[in-house]
Order: structure tokens, then sequence, then C-alpha cells
């Protein structure tokens, strides 16, 4: 009798949980599914809810005054001014966990957010293939505001990766280059040794030689090195601690690990010719100790802590690193670091390197019906990039901006209620980056040519921050030429789902093998042959098909951006 | 006598040399770590710190600690912790009780248990189980899933199993329920065992984070070993697109030192109250009859 009550207990308990469960439960379900919202003034009344899936950094920022993803000043304003709620309802921490989010939503499961940012061409097929996204060609060319049509007209190939068959499937998140990457120095080094800034390869390798031997820091010892650069994860990661300079010194624009465009025939840039002599260089160099001593096992990330520390002379990376770096300023007394320009190439013209015009993919889901809604609230979005609107300074008081005593100021340190850093909108709106129309560090350049800080974009750049970086913003927009996209940023072909792993495997460990002199100079040549005849012709192949077959429909037209 | 011979002094010697190094292997990073926390960002930035603060300062600590998103994380993995272990426990024991008796069919539930030990259902039917009873974005999400546990069990079982017959029959002539022998007799008797697998399932559910970060659809919903995954994971060069502001922020390497050590405390300080239980546990429990 007594077993059966206890029995009777343990099950109830069960349910109780059960019912618990499904009680705390949020529904997804409704809010979008009642299209009776309608546009009036600009405002939707009622309030019309779009939910949304995001990829977010815990590093990026974090929210003040107790708020959350789905509340804050951002999303209060969505309803309050254009009756909009922006509701998260996938979310993912970094771009593995929340591709894996994705995919498992995909098993239909539960509904997909009506905006899917996408981050991963190969997932932006596999949603175009799964049929649950909206073709977006006329909403693109009903919905779209004439001032967004100007900025995605210039930049037709970010919608390479989301056409089939001629049909548009997505539009890329605010399309813009990155800014450029400059070479920071050790200023007080190069007038210690007596030296000039870098501007050929010879005079690179003199500068580096010095940095290694001639004891540039004065504490007798030889424990410093001239250039600091990760080979880890590619020997072109276009960001920071980047290499790619010295490769493109003898291949111009054939970078390695990126599609180049070679007069319409799309080419692998670590096959191309240049590299074997780059990699002489570099072999050299590391035999005598001009180059990171791991560089194949410290990240781009890691690489850093060697200039900070004051061991390193020189490294590379978007005009923002020196924020990174310039605690070696704190560390070590007298160091200053200034920003220069990437040195020439041996054919007198400049060396490139990667630029990426978006990140990632707006996609929607088929059953999403209120695009007009979308685009209204994205080009809210821009209007802090633009100046205008409700978004002249920034987005919000408090947050990325303050007015002080009738100024308006951009130091977080300085606002009413000071913070310690600013709130970037970044966390609370469907974009992961603020959309800007600025473009490699224009206003920077404007205001080094005398623009006057007249508009919320251009006092942001006048805010005093560091100046180093400052100059690296004005050297890389002057020399916005050298960025280069990849030609191909489609989703990965047949041949290369299956061996592109390996070659890159192959192409890394080679590389690597013949810089730190494990493997004689000639095993270039081989793993360019072994390159082409595991795959690598096949793939430039159904890449060079990949790019016919995006071109041959002209949809740009049909969306109403010629 | 042997342990006095030469050989068995060399040994010995070794043993303890080796014993060291590998105690110092897992304490040296955790030290790494404390110094790093208490050290200034441009020190830890420069690589400067090794096992001593330079340039102390607790400005890390404040600032986790200051941090909503840390604090409220930190109370779910609590509560996760321990709710998931009462209720792990409850199952476990319950169910080890009943499967260390003879009964027709036991055998068969056995092996039912443990072909769960050898195969799952995967990802994909795991998450759209939880998803369709409607657990996504609660904490019985993070609790129920994982509440059973095969191994758990057979040590547990096994533990029940070394409890004499007799006690149990003598219990039954004064008339004791199999409930009340169960409360009553078994599980104080097997305290070593419950320890032991009871600390197993505590360390599980502090550390596991991916199931954090795959049913839940706010941060705010994180447990902290998922906050701490995203925090932690460094940006490569694959994901560049990081704005000035969010690479500012990857770089603050004492914040994460901190929060790291904050996140090891809990289970570090219950361990050794733990500890005097846990080989005689895992000795017992293994023993089969």
């Amino acid at each position: 009798m007594k077993m059966k009550k206890t029995c009777a207990a343990a099950a109830s308990a069960l349910v109780m949980a059960g019912m618990l469960a499904g009680c705390v439960s949020k529904d997804n379900g409704p809010g979008t599914a009642a299209p009776e919202a309608a546009l009036k003034d600009g405002k939707y009344d009622p309030v019309l809810t779009i939910t949304t899936a995001k990829q977010q950094d815990e590093n990026a920022g974090k929210y003040i005054n107790g708020e959350s993803l789905n509340d804050n000043v951002m999303t209060r304003w969505g309803v309050d001014h254009l009756g909009i709620k922006i509701e998260t309802t996938l979310l993912g921490g970094d771009a593995a966990n929340y591709n894996t989010k994705l995919r498992l939503a995909l098993t239909g499961s539960e509904k997909l957010p009506d905006i899917i940012p996408v981050y991963d061409t190969s997932l932006e097929n596999d949603l175009i293939q799964s049929g649950q996204v909206k073709e977006i060609t006329g909403d693109i060319q009903k919905y779209m505001p004439d001032r967004l049509k100007e900025i995605y007209k210039q930049y037709p190939t970010t919608f390479n990766p989301v056409i089939q068959d001629g049909k548009v499937y997505g539009m890329a998140i605010s399309p813009n280059l990155t800014e450029g990457e400059v070479m920071l120095v050790r200023q007080d080094w190069l007038d210690k040794l007596n030296l000039e800034v870098p501007t050929t390869i010879d005079e690179f390798e003199k500068v580096i030689a010095a940095f290694t031997n001639d004891d540039p820091d004065g504490n007798g010892k030889k424990d410093t090195y001239g250039f600091d650069f990760s080979g880890k994860d590619s020997y072109n990661t276009g960001w920071v601690s980047d290499p790619v300079m010295i490769f493109s010194t003898y291949t111009g624009k054939h970078l390695p690990g990126q599609w180049y465009n070679d007069n319409g025939k799309l080419t692998y840039g670590s096959v191309a010719d240049g590299n074997k002599e780059a990699l002489a260089k570099l072999r050299d160099w590391y035999s005598k100790g001009y180059l990171n001593k791991e560089l194949a096992t410290q990240g781009a990330w890691d690489a850093l802590a060697d200039f900070t520390e004051g061991k390193a002379g020189i490294i590379i990376g978007r005009p923002w690193l020196y924020g990174s770096v310039k605690d070696v300023e704190k560390n070590i007394k007298g160091a200053k670091i200034s920003a220069h320009p990437t040195i020439k190439g041996v054919k007198e013209d400049k060396t490139y390197q990667s630029g990426q015009l978006n990140d990632g993919v707006f996609m929607f889901n088929k059953n999403f019906t209120n695009m007009e809604a979308f685009f209204l609230y994205y080009d809210k979005l821009y209007d802090a990039a633009f100046g205008t609107g409700d978004f002249k300074y920034g987005y919000a008081q408090g947050y990325d901006y303050d007015v002080v005593n009738g100024e308006v100021v951009f130091d977080s340190a300085k606002f009413n209620k000071p913070l310690d850093a600013i709130q970037a909108p970044g966390k609370m709106t469907f974009t992961k980056n603020t959309p800007s129309v600025d473009g490699p560090g224009k206003s920077y350049y404007d205001l080094a040519n005398g623009a006057k800080p007249d508009n919320g974009i251009l006092m942001r750049a006048a805010a005093p921050v560091d100046q180093t970086a400052k100059d690296g913003f004005v050297i890389s927009y002057e020399n916005r030429d050298v960025l280069l996209p990849s030609a191909f940023n489609g989703a990965p072909t047949k041949t290369m789902q299956s061996s592109w792993e390996q070659l890159t495997t192959m192409e890394k460990e080679t590389f690597t093998k013949i810089i730190y002199s494990k493997e004689p100079l000639e095993a270039y040549d081989e793993f360019v042959k072994q390159w082409h005849e595991k795959g690598g012709t096949q793939i430039t192949e159904e890449v060079n098909d990949w790019y016919k077959k995006t071109n041959e429909v002209d949809v740009m037209s049909a969306m109403g951006l010629k | 006598m042997y342990h006095k011979s030469k050989g068995y002094k060399l040994f010995s010697i070794f043993n303890h040399i080796l014993l060291i190094l590998v105690a110092l292997t897992c304490l040296l990073p955790l030290l790494h770590l404390f110094a790093q926390s208490f050290s200034s960002k441009a020190a830890v930035n420069g690589n400067l710190v090794s096992f001593w603060p330079v340039e102390f300062t607790a400005d890390a600590y404040e600032k986790t600690f200051k941090n909503s998103n840390f604090t409220g994380s930190m109370l779910i993995s609590i509560v996760r912790t321990v709710l998931g272990t009462l209720i792990g426990m409850f199952v476990i024991t319950t169910a080890g009780y009943a499967l260390s008796k003879d009964f027709r069919g036991r055998n068969a539930l056995m092996w039912i248990f443990v072909f769960t030990m050898l195969f799952s259902g995967g990802l994909i039917p795991s998450y759209i189980l939880v998803t369709s009873l409607g657990m996504k974005d609660t904490i019985w999400a993070l609790v129920l899933p994982g509440a059973f546990g095969a191994y758990n069990l057979i040590l547990i079982m096994n533990f029940f199993k070394t409890i004499p017959k007799a006690l149990e029959e003598a219990a039954f002539i004064d008339g004791a329920s199999f409930f009340g022998i169960f409360v009553k007799i078994f599980l104080p008797l097997s305290l070593p065992g419950l320890a032991t697998v009871g600390l197993f399932i505590m360390v599980g559910h502090w550390n596991s984070w991916f199931d954090g970060i795959l049913y839940m659809s706010n941060t705010t919903n994180y447990p902290l070993a998922s906050f701490l995954q995203t925090v932690v994971v460094q940006s490569s060069a694959q994901s560049m697109a990081l704005s000035q502001s969010e690479a500012a922020a990857l770089s603050e390497q004492s914040i994460k030192a901190a929060q790291i050590f904050i996140s090891t405390l809990p289970i570090i300080l219950v361990y050794p109250f733990l500890q005097r239980y846990f080989v005689k546990g895992i000795v017992l429990g293994a023993v089969k009859e």
C-alpha cells in the first residue's frame, strides 16, 4: 500500500515538473501571425512584432541599466517611434554555435525567425535549398529606400552568395569595405638606430635586421626582433598580425588563400607566381631571428603580446589595432608607436590586402510578410551613418553619445553618467555592427583635410581618441585601392566540400615548414603540383562556373539597382 | 623488508617527483590565472605576468561583479546545480534501489539503460524533443535531459548490492516498508557512493555549457559556463569583421581571468568535503558482488 503511494508521489512530481516546464516556456507563435498592423504616418498600429536571430559576442559591450537583448533603449525606441517590436528568438554565442542553432532550427521543430542574419556561405546555400527562405527580388525593388539602393548599387558582388537561378534570396548586411591595414612601427626604435620608415622590401629587411641585431631597446641583450605576425590560421588574416604584405610584395594582387578575378578568370592566390620568392624571404628572415619565433602556433590575437611587451618592432593590422597594442607605451618608458602605409611591391606598385565587403547576409522567413516594415527599420538604423533624423549624433543619448553642457560628447568617461565603454547599438539591434556609409576611414580623412565636424559621424571621428589610430584611419583611406575582396564568395563547390579542407591543410603545412626550414624551398613547387592534382584544377573550374552563373542573369536590374 | 630495499626507495623518490610534477601542471595554470586577475590590464596584455600579480589591482573583480550578466549567470548556475543534483540523485538512487533487487524484466531494463551509454539519439533528435516538450528557455532544459545517467546508476546499484541482504530482511521483520528500508538503511549506509555520484553530477552541471547555449535564446538565461564560453573563446581571424570597440573589449584578459577564477571556486570549495568519500565510493561501486 505504502509503496503505491510513493510511486504515485514520484509520478506526480514528474508530471508537475513537466507542467511547470510547459507553463514557463514562451510561446513564439503569435505576433507575426497577425498581419493586421498597418502603417500610419510612419508608425505601425497596433505594434508589429518582428522576430530575429542574432549571433552575439559577449565581449562586445555590455547592457547598462538592467537592460537586456529584448528590452533595451533600441527595442523601446522601435516600439515608440515605428510601432515595430524587434524580438530575438534565436541567439547564438560564437559563430560556430550560432550556425549549429540555425541548422537545428531548420529541422522544423520550431519556427524560424522572420529575419535571419547568416554569416556562413554554405549555410546560406542550405537555407535556400531548404525552401524556407523568401525570394526578395521584388521586395527590394519595391520597398528598399532610395538612399540604401544607392549603397547596394555600389556592391553588386555582395549578392552573389544568395543568388540562385536568377532569384535573390537575401541581401548583404550593411555592405561596405572594411578599413585597410596599416603598419605599426616602434618609432622610438627607428629614432634610436637612425633608421627611416621602410617603404620597400629591401628597406624593410634592413630595418627588421637592425631591430633584431642592434639592441633597439638598449638593455644590452639580444631579446628583440623585427616583424611580429601570426601564421596559425592562415598567412592572410586580413585582420591583425597579418603577414600578407610580404606575399603581396611578390605576388601583387594574388593573395594567399583568396580568389582573384584575373581578367574574367578566377584564380587561387596561393598557387600564383611569386609565392615562392615570398616564402624564401620569410624562410631567410626566420632563420636569422627577425620573425616571431612562435608564428605558427600563435593566433592573430596572441601574437600581439610580443609587441605589447616591447619585444617586437613592427606589426600590421587594422588601424584600431593601435588601441590594442598601445599598452607598450605604458609598459616601457619612452616607447612610441607610429602608423604607416604598407610597403611597396617589387613591381613598384602597392602591396594589397584582403578587404571585406559585408558581414554576412540577411535572409527572411518565407512566411514573413512585412518586408516594408523591415526596410523602414533598417533605413532608420542608417540614420546614424547619414547623420540624419533621430540618430543625428548617435543612437541613444547616454549610451553611445551624450550631451554635456550643450555639447555633444563621444567619450564615454565624460558622459553625465560616465560609462566604462560606449554602449554599441550592435548589441541591441539586429545588425551585429553599426551600419556605415563611411567606408574605410573616410571621416578621419575628411577631417584631416579640413572638414568641419558638423554631423554626427564627423563629430564622432573628431572626438579625442588616440592620434596614432586616427593617423592609421587616414592612411587606410588614402590607400583604399589596395583592398581586394575575394572574388569568390559563394557556397563551397562540390569538389571543395570533399577536398578543400585537405588542400588548405597541405597549404598551411607546406608554407610553415618552408619558413621553419624543415623542408627545402622546392617543396613549394611540389605543393603547387599536388594542389592541382588533388582537386585544385577541378575546384578552379567549378569556381569559374559559379562566377559565370551568378553573372548570367541581370538580377541588379530586377531589383531596381541599376 | 622489501619496502626498505634500494629499489623501493628509488621508486618512492621517483614517484614523489612525478606526482609533484603532475600536481604542478594542474596548479600552475590556476595560479597564473589568479595572478593575471589581480594585475593591471597593460601588464597582462604585455605578457608580463607569470605567477605573481604585477601592478596589483582588484579592478577586474570589481568589474566582474558589477556585470549583471555574470552575476545573473552565476545564480542560474547555482540553481541549476542544486536542482539538477537533487533531481539526479533522486532518480538515480530510487532506480538503483529497485534495480538492485531481483525481479522479472530487470535484465531487459538494464539492457535498455546500458544501451543509452553506447548509443545516443544525437543532437538533432534531442533538440527536437526538448523544444517540443516546451522546455526551451526554461531551467528544465538544463536539468531534466541529463537527470538520468546510466553510468551513475550502475555505480549506485552495485553499491546497494554490497549491503547485506540479511539487514534488509531483519528490517522487514521489524515491519519496515520498502521505502522505509531505502531511506533508513540503504541511503545512510551508502554515503560514500552517494557523495561520489553526487559530486559527478554536481561538477557535470556546473561545467556544462553547450546545453545552455543550445536551449537558451537569451543570454540572460545562460548558466555561468555558457556565459564564460562566449566570453573566453577568442574571435579568430575567420570572424574578422570586428569593430573597434569589440576589439578593445576582447583584449581585457584580466577580466576574463577573474571570471574564470571565480567560476572555479565553488567546485574547489565543495571538493575537500566530499573527497574523503570519493576513493571509497569509486572502488566499492566498481566491485561487483
